[in-house]
């Protein structure tokens, strides 16, 4: 039943800190008991997690006493895109802490911090492969700045700007962007994106589709101790947008890419930058760069994230505020909007609407019954 | 200063002496609450059996030899604050903090009254892990909270959204029940019988509830000083 909200990320350090620090010491209660007492992680989980979970972390149980099916922790594809802030939120607080069935009880009254660590350690245990990207690097997503931990998502993404300048009259342009990203084997990813347009064109509206995009993206570094993570990836765009309607490039366009994530404190820090290789060489190369800085108001998975990006095209700046907000208990379902606004020739550019509705559809919404 | 103080303790006395004026005249509700259910066969257990058994009483529905019924609550409405009456001993009456004991891998009491808004304790004294599951009627959970060793206490706040159903994720049998009421309001014992004391005189609404078996609500007349006593039938 542990299954762990994926966008919501704490550090290890902070997961230690935030439960179990008034609770009562297990030999200390016991002692005064008598009676057998576990003493080490291991023998608790024997104890006590293992009714549900099983001793091997599989959750398949002779005599199941729970109506939901639990998690299988040695499968690494569920379990290690995962935060440790997350796996110690459940165990301190229930399946109801991150979105999950109340059969999974809390133990924060009866285990200290440093035993809720231990379990975190013990449960990572249960992934037996190697080179597992950690899930305390798996950051919320930004929405322009490339996330850099591979996910299994669909994404929506519009964009909205209302024309400022005096010659186009009052024009609004409407995108949207339709993203499926899947994972490749342990540390890689593959994405495919459509985007659609509804523009002014001259004196109508036009509607099409525009270049579609194919992406692979490879977790190249990945601590398995700090939350920090290095990708690179390869996108290409091809020209099945009309080029004289303004809906692409007309041309196949490589964009090769570096995606980086770690933590300040509290804070995530994001970083993303690319070049764009078209191969018709009369069209100009475009250098992007996109910052990302932010932080979680709680440590709930559906928790409100604030951020800010600096995105950069060329010699073009803007800044993008953005709120975040998961949309069910496990943050499998996720909203986020921003203003784009042009930091740069402001006279020319104008602000836009910028958002994302995410879904994590290997993940539960919430829990079942 | 000091004939203030005389007046002070003289008006004390004085409303002393009227509550126990009003409580020299009060009723008293008594009665037996009974059944045709029967009590069930017993749970036999295939976890645990070290502490709790190779089975176990069903507690959900208890009758005696002469068909009355307990762990039956009886509310008596229109009486508040229920602290100001007597409730009989012998009955479990409502505490201010009601403790839900793990004991032999059941819930003791397994039926008890809790007031809106009450802290309940739930403790153990098992030496394996039980959870002390507590959901509203309509399913949604309260708490659940892990009791792993014998002797620990963990307090929880119940708020005032309905009756309390009570579960241990890991021995499927358990259940309990917090009856949340802010009347005057008592379980009944083995015997069936209930007893509430001091009631003024009046009429009220009894209520009965039990966690399998109904019994329509019934008006009834209390009078001064003596009791009011009826057999109630659940089914």
């Amino acid at each position: 039943m542990l299954v762990l909200g994926q966008t919501v990320n704490q550090s290890a350090s902070a997961a230690e800190s935030r439960y179990g620090a008034t609770a009562p010491k297990l030999a200390e209660q016991q002692s005064s008991v008598g009676g057998p007492t576990p003493t080490t992680v291991a023998e608790m989980w024997s104890a006590w997690c293992a009714r549900c979970h099983a001793d091997d972390g599989s959750g398949k149980v002779k005599e199941p006493t729970i109506t939901v099916e639990p998690m299988d922790f040695t499968e690494c594809k569920v379990t290690t895109p995962e935060p440790d802030a997350d796996w110690a939120r459940a165990i301190a607080k229930g399946g109801p802490g991150v979105g999950l069935s109340p059969e999974m009880p809390g133990f924060e009254d009866s285990l200290t911090r440093e035993q809720i660590s231990g379990f975190v350690k013990h449960m990572r245990g249960f992934c037996k492969e190697a080179r597992w990207p950690s899930g305390n690097a798996n950051f919320p997503r930004p929405i322009i700045t490339e996330k850099a931990f591979p996910e299994n998502e669909f994404l929506l993404l519009p964009v909205v700007s209302h024309a400022t300048e005096p010659s186009s009259a009052s024009a609004t342009d409407v995108g949207l962007v339709a993203v499926y990203e899947r994972r490749i084997g342990r540390r890689a990813m593959y994405e495919v994106g459509i985007p659609f347009y509804n523009w002014d064109f001259q004196t109508s509206r036009a509607s099409a589709i525009g270049d579609l995009a194919v992406a692979i993206k490879y977790a190249a570094y990945a601590s398995t101790t700090t939350p920090r993570i290095v990708s690179f990836g390869l996108e290409a765009t091809l020209p099945t947008g009309e080029l004289y309607k303004g809906f692409g490039k007309g041309t196949v366009v490589f964009e090769p890419f570096i995606a980086a994530g770690t933590m300040v404190g509290d804070w995530y820090v994001q970083a993303h930058g690319k070049v764009e290789l078209p191969v018709d060489t009369l069209v100009d190369r475009a250098y992007l760069y996109n910052v990302y800085v932010g932080r979680d108001t709680s440590a709930a998975p559906n928790t409100w994230t604030l951020g800010v990006e600096l995105n950069g095209e060329n010699r073009e700046l803007w800044v993008t505020p953005q709120i975040r907000k998961g949309l069910t208990g496990t943050g499998a379902l996720a909203a986020s909007l921003g203003a784009s606004i042009p930091v740069k020739y402001r006279g020319e550019r104008v602000v836009s609407w910028v958002g994302y509705l995410l879904w994590e559809f290997l993940e539960p919404l919430r829990a079942r019954r | 200063m000091g004939r203030l103080f005389a007046l002070g303790i003289l008006g004390t006395i004085a409303c002393a002496a009227l509550a126990s004026a009003a409580f020299a005249q009060a009723g008293s509700v008594t009665g037996t609450i009974t059944t045709t259910a029967k009590s069930l066969a017993p749970v036999r257990v295939t976890i645990d059996q070290k502490v709790c058994g190779a089975e176990l009483a069903d507690q959900a529905v208890v009758v005696d030899a002469q068909g009355r019924l307990a762990n039956a609550v009886v509310v008596l409405t229109g009486v508040k604050p229920f602290d100001s009456l007597t409730l009989a001993q012998g009955k479990r009456a409502a505490a201010a903090e009601p403790t839900i004991t793990n004991d032999k891998c059941a819930f003791a009491p397994r039926v008890q009254i809790a007031r809106p808004n009450a802290n309940v304790k739930t403790t153990s004294k098992d030496p394996i892990l039980h959870t002390t599951n507590a959901q509203l009627e309509n399913g949604r959970t309260l708490f659940n909270v892990a009791l792993p060793i014998a002797g620990l206490t963990i307090t929880k706040p119940i708020g005032n959204a309905g009756n309390v159903r009570l579960s241990c994720n890991t021995h499927p049998w358990m259940r309990g029940w917090l009856v949340v009421t802010a009347d005057a309001a008592v379980v009944t014992g083995a015997d069936g019988r209930f007893s509430i004391d001091n009631v003024p005189p009046g009429t009220y609404e009894l209520r009965f509830w039990h966690e399998a078996l109904k019994s329509a609500p019934q008006r009834i007349t209390v009078a001064a000083g003596k009791p009011t006593d009826l057999t109630v039938q659940m089914k």
